[in-house]
């Protein structure tokens, strides 16, 4: 451990921190900076997290400074100031100053650092400054502005790091440098968007985002991304109802500070046109919509004990929902008409970083509530003679054309988000609210249980899915007495053999690594 | 002494074919390196050049030895590098240095080498030299040959290869660490420090980056030893340093003299004086980076470390530019920002965006668009910049700008454009 004395203030930190993170913690909040990034190397070009260390005659950039024992540094002293002041300036002299039509206004280092440093009026004119590109489409999700960028090199050290993809470096010199894309490339690596999220000012701004909405209009809601076991845990930016951006959440046991640009596009399926907003039944010109309570009595009726051929769920549903799923088969149809989803679905190749061979988010549910899998052309044949109600909980089993051919005679319940081939085949559709519309439960391919929370609300009649579940189960006679999701994760922890049966309403924000009983060993992902 | 006698690293300059390995050796050469193979070890090597003195020639003047003994003893592969990246204005030496005689830097790059443990060493020349990098090569070639480079030199068990090295025209590269990311084939910057080269440099090897005139000086050292080279020059400033001038005096060129010579005695004797019709205006005595001095300031040191600076300036690489009466100092100072602008690297954003302001300043006086405010933005500029950066190439540009402006105010007032300041379009963000 190192005692140092930052500001007056005493502060340990153990040996080998960096100056900069020591700095944070004795000040409670971060130097400035721009180019210094806690997942990257130290590049030390932006100058601008200055400070004074007594015995040093000149000014130390505090990110490539490691602790030592007695160290006296100073970080608000009238030289630092003064330093960062003139720094701060050098970085806006050639800055285009274009903050009405920027994305970044709002989030941008520039501004937080002028606000807090600067604060002074221009020296240089306008018709001085260096001109650069502007709107120069680097690739299929980000954008550059040249004018804005400020050199920090983060984007750079990013694919040069992170993704080992090169596609970026610095041309030129002086003030003639410029970031750019390696001759015959473009920033087209499924990372890319982190770009833009590690760029502190507008240089790089995301396609999809741009001129969408203001940054400070946004609310953020903690979710988990749905698009892979890996489980990324990401903020979703919304207002009025929709969602306009998803951004990593640090997690260093999941994520890190990244995400793929996957998952973070993941949210347009919840504004799909195909989103189902009311309950569909089959009438004489197909599917007609129903009221709720209309719905809810068909439903009741379709679904009786005995009359079901099959309960079907799928690894996209949360793991409140399969615990309740798997009672309601059961009781439905029993343990060997009911299975957790189609074996070998959304598998493809991992791309080593972040993004999961498996392309479901809850797949590892399936295997601690031991709710096996059913290979396609097995299902087929099982609904082949089969009579009465098949049960489809999510996903979209009638994609695969054996089962749609096979499942022919029986009259489908699918409770589900989209109108997809399943829905479309289907007696009754139940609108369900998709992954960010609810508070739900994820299981990560290492056994990781982490938290989503509700950012929208589910559009029209759609119901959190939970609800609906233990409707059924409640008219079933099954008498659980689920007030509340508490009440419902209680159950959960129940089903798991986990000790205290309140742990999953006290999960900390990085998600918990629960020992479960042998009986319900934890997969590779 | 006379001053012939004085002429350790020129001594051979001028000399026909000169660059012959024939000649070197006809002259003496590579005997010091025959004397430090047959029963030297490295550390008594780096011991004799500590107690030489030898300070780097290549502008900042460190102590050698004491450079080389940071090497960590541990060091599995070290690499030695040779900085003949000769691109500070006003410096000329070290292509003289290779040009006449080049196998003397290359024995005094074999015995430094062997000094830090290297076996690897490179001559990076700078890329402008085209006809130096072969004439090196062959001499480089010449030494393979004679079994002074290779596999167990003079069957001392010690093996050295040699790589000349062509830069591609930056000045940056001249900065030890730039110089080293050249060679790796990265973006020719300098890198943060620490760490520092001696403990991680070329592919994150210990490195030692020494000028060609410091190591052009170790056979020297070594032959005659560290008190004959204590023999010339001052206590704190011993051995000979060439000093290349420019600039209207009647003998322009490189000169060896011990340092502590007077300035006045080397002006008068050596160069001759100015030319005719033309006076001693002022002195940038170390290359341009250093800040300059006035007529009288200059004639009043002698040229060591320490007196020149206790005049306000610096030793530096040795690249003397007299400027004469005549001479424009606005203008001067005006090229020599576009030179700080045309080559910083552009990583540190004070440099990267300051020379190119102080730049546009400059340029606005010469053409007579600055206003009053002008001069101490360019000093507000620098205070922005000094001591700010990775390297020193932001100190560089501030160190002429503020000289200039405290020695010569004079000649930048009067380029004030008076009326300016009452109304100029481009005085937008002052409201006026």
């Amino acid at each position: 451990m190192a005692t140092l004395t930052i500001d007056g203030q005493l502060i340990t930190v153990p040996d080998g921190t960096r100056l900069f993170d020591a700095c944070r913690e004795a000040r409670g909040e971060d130097l400035p900076h721009f180019c210094y990034h806690p997942d990257l190397s130290v590049a030390g070009v932006c100058r601008l997290c200055q400070v004074e260390i007594e015995g040093l005659p000149k000014l130390t950039i505090a990110c490539n400074t490691t602790v030592r024992d007695g160290m006296v540094v100073q970080t608000r002293s009238k030289r630092v100031q003064q330093a960062v002041q003139q720094i701060l300036e050098m970085h806006l002299i050639n800055h285009p100053v274009d903050c009405p039509i920027c994305d970044q206004a709002g989030e941008c280092g520039l501004q937080d650092q002028y606000m807090a440093y600067g604060l002074y009026e221009s020296e240089v004119a306008k018709a001085d400054k260096v001109r650069k590109a502007k709107v120069q489409v680097i690739g299929p999700q980000v954008i550059l502005d040249q004018e804005r960028c400020v050199l920090c090199t983060r984007c750079v050290r990013f694919c040069d790091e992170v993704t080992g993809t090169r596609e970026l470096g610095i041309f030129n010199r002086g003030d003639r440098a410029e970031i750019g894309v390696a001759p015959g490339r473009r920033l087209d690596n499924n990372y890319s968007l982190n770009t833009v999220d590690i760029c502190p000012v507008g240089a790089l701004t995301s396609r999809d985002f741009r001129f969408q909405k203001r940054v400070w209009l946004l609310r953020a809601t903690p979710t988990i991304c749905p698009g892979c076991a890996t489980g990324c845990n990401l903020r979703a930016d919304h207002e009025g109802g929709r969602i306009y951006r998803l951004v990593p959440r640090r997690n260093d046991e999941v994520n890190g500070p990244w995400a793929c640009d996957l998952g973070r596009l993941s949210y347009k399926d919840i504004h799909a046109e195909s989103r189902l907003a009311v309950a569909l039944a089959r009438g004489e010109g197909g599917l007609e919509s129903r009221g709720w309570q209309e719905a809810r009595a068909e439903l009741f009726g379709l679904l009786k004990p005995g009359g079901v051929a099959f309960a079907l769920a799928d690894p996209r549903q949360s793991l409140e929902e399969l615990v309740l799923f798997k009672r309601l088969g059961l009781r439905l149809a029993g343990e060997a008409q009911l299975a957790g989803g189609i074996a070998g679905e959304g598998m493809a190749e991992s791309d080593g970083i972040l993004l999961a061979a498996d392309r479901r988010p809850n797949r590892q549910a399936l295997r601690w509530l031991e709710l096996p899998e059913i290979a396609p052309a097995r299902l087929a044949e099982t609904l082949r003679g089969a009579r009465g109600t098949l049960l489809v909980f999510g996903g979209d089993p009638f994609a695969h054309a054996e089962i749609a051919a096979a499942a022919g005679r029986l009259r489908v319940v699918y409770l589900g988000t989209h109108l997809n081939a399943t829905a479309r085949a289907a007696q009754l559709v139940v609108p369900l609210a998709a992954w960010a519309e609810k508070d739900a439960l994820w299981v990560n391919g290492r056994g990781r249980i982490q938290r989503g929370q509700r950012a929208v609300a589910a559009p029209g009649a759609a119901r959190e899915d939970w609800r609906v579940l233990a409707d059924l189960l409640d008219h079933l006679g099954d008498s659980l007495d689920l007030p509340g999701l508490a009440a419902v994760r209680r159950l959960v922890a129940q089903e798991l053999g986990l000790a205290d049966l309140d742990v999953l309403n006290r999960l900390p924000v990085g998600g918990l690594q629960p020992e479960l009983p042998a009986k319900a060993p934890t997969q590779g992902e | 002494m006379s001053r012939q006698d004085c002429r350790i690293l020129s001594a051979r300059f001028g000399r026909p074919d000169g660059h012959r390995l024939a000649v070197y050796q006809a002259a003496g050469g590579y005997q010091a390196l025959r004397l430090v193979l047959a029963g030297m070890k490295p550390d008594e090597v780096i011991e004799v050049v500590k107690e030489s003195g030898l300070r780097g020639r290549g502008g900042a003047g460190f102590p050698t030895g004491a450079k080389w003994s940071f090497v960590p003893k541990t060091a599995d592969q070290v690499y030695f590098f040779v900085n003949a990246d000769e691109s500070e204005p006003g410096t000329f030496k070290d292509r003289y240095l290779l040009d006449y005689d080049p196998h003397q830097t290359i024995e005094g790059t074999i015995i430094s080498a062997f000094a830090v443990r290297a076996n690897l060493a490179f001559i990076y020349v700078r890329g402008e030299f085209g006809w130096l990098v072969d004439r090196v090569q062959r001499a480089v070639d010449e030494a393979y040959a004679a079994g002074f480079l290779g596999r167990n030199i003079l069957g001392s068990g010690y093996d050295l290869e040699m790589i000349v090295h062509k830069g591609a025209g930056a000045y940056i590269c001249g900065e030890e660490t730039g110089l080293i990311n050249s060679v790796t084939g990265t973006k020719g910057q300098p890198s943060i420090k620490p760490p520092f080269p001696a403990v991680s440099g070329f592919l994150g090897k210990p490195t030692i980056v020494n000028n060609v005139e410091t190591v052009a000086a170790v056979p020297w050292i070594m032959l005659n030893g560290a008190a004959a080279y204590r023999g010339f020059g001052t206590e704190k400033s011993p051995g000979t340093k060439l000093w290349s001038v420019s600039g209207p005096v009647r003998r322009q060129g490189v000169y060896e003299v011990p340092l502590g010579l007077p300035f006045r005695e080397f002006f008068r004797d050596d160069l001759g004086g100015m030319r005719d019709g033309e006076e001693l205006k002022a002195c940038i005595v170390g290359g341009s980076s250093v800040p300059v001095l006035t007529a009288e300031e200059i004639l009043s040191c002698t040229l060591d470390y320490e007196s020149l600076q206790q005049a306000g300036t610096m030793l530096g690489s040795g690249g003397m530019i007299i400027i004469p009466q005549s001479a424009d100092m606005v203008e001067l100072l005006k090229v020599l920002m576009h030179f700080y602008w045309d080559e910083s690297c552009g990583q540190c954003t004070p440099c990267r965006e300051g020379t190119g302001w102080l730049h546009r300043v400059t340029s606005k006086l010469l053409k007579g668009e600055a206003v009053a405010e002008d001069l101490a933005l360019l000093e507000r500029i620098c205070d922005g910049m000094a001591g700010l950066t990775i390297c020193p190439l932001a100190d560089a540009a501030v160190m002429p700008v503020r000289s200039f402006l405290k020695r010569f105010r004079g000649e930048f007032a009067a380029r004030i454009h008076e009326t300016a300041a009452a109304g100029s379009p481009t005085r937008w963000a002052r409201g006026e």
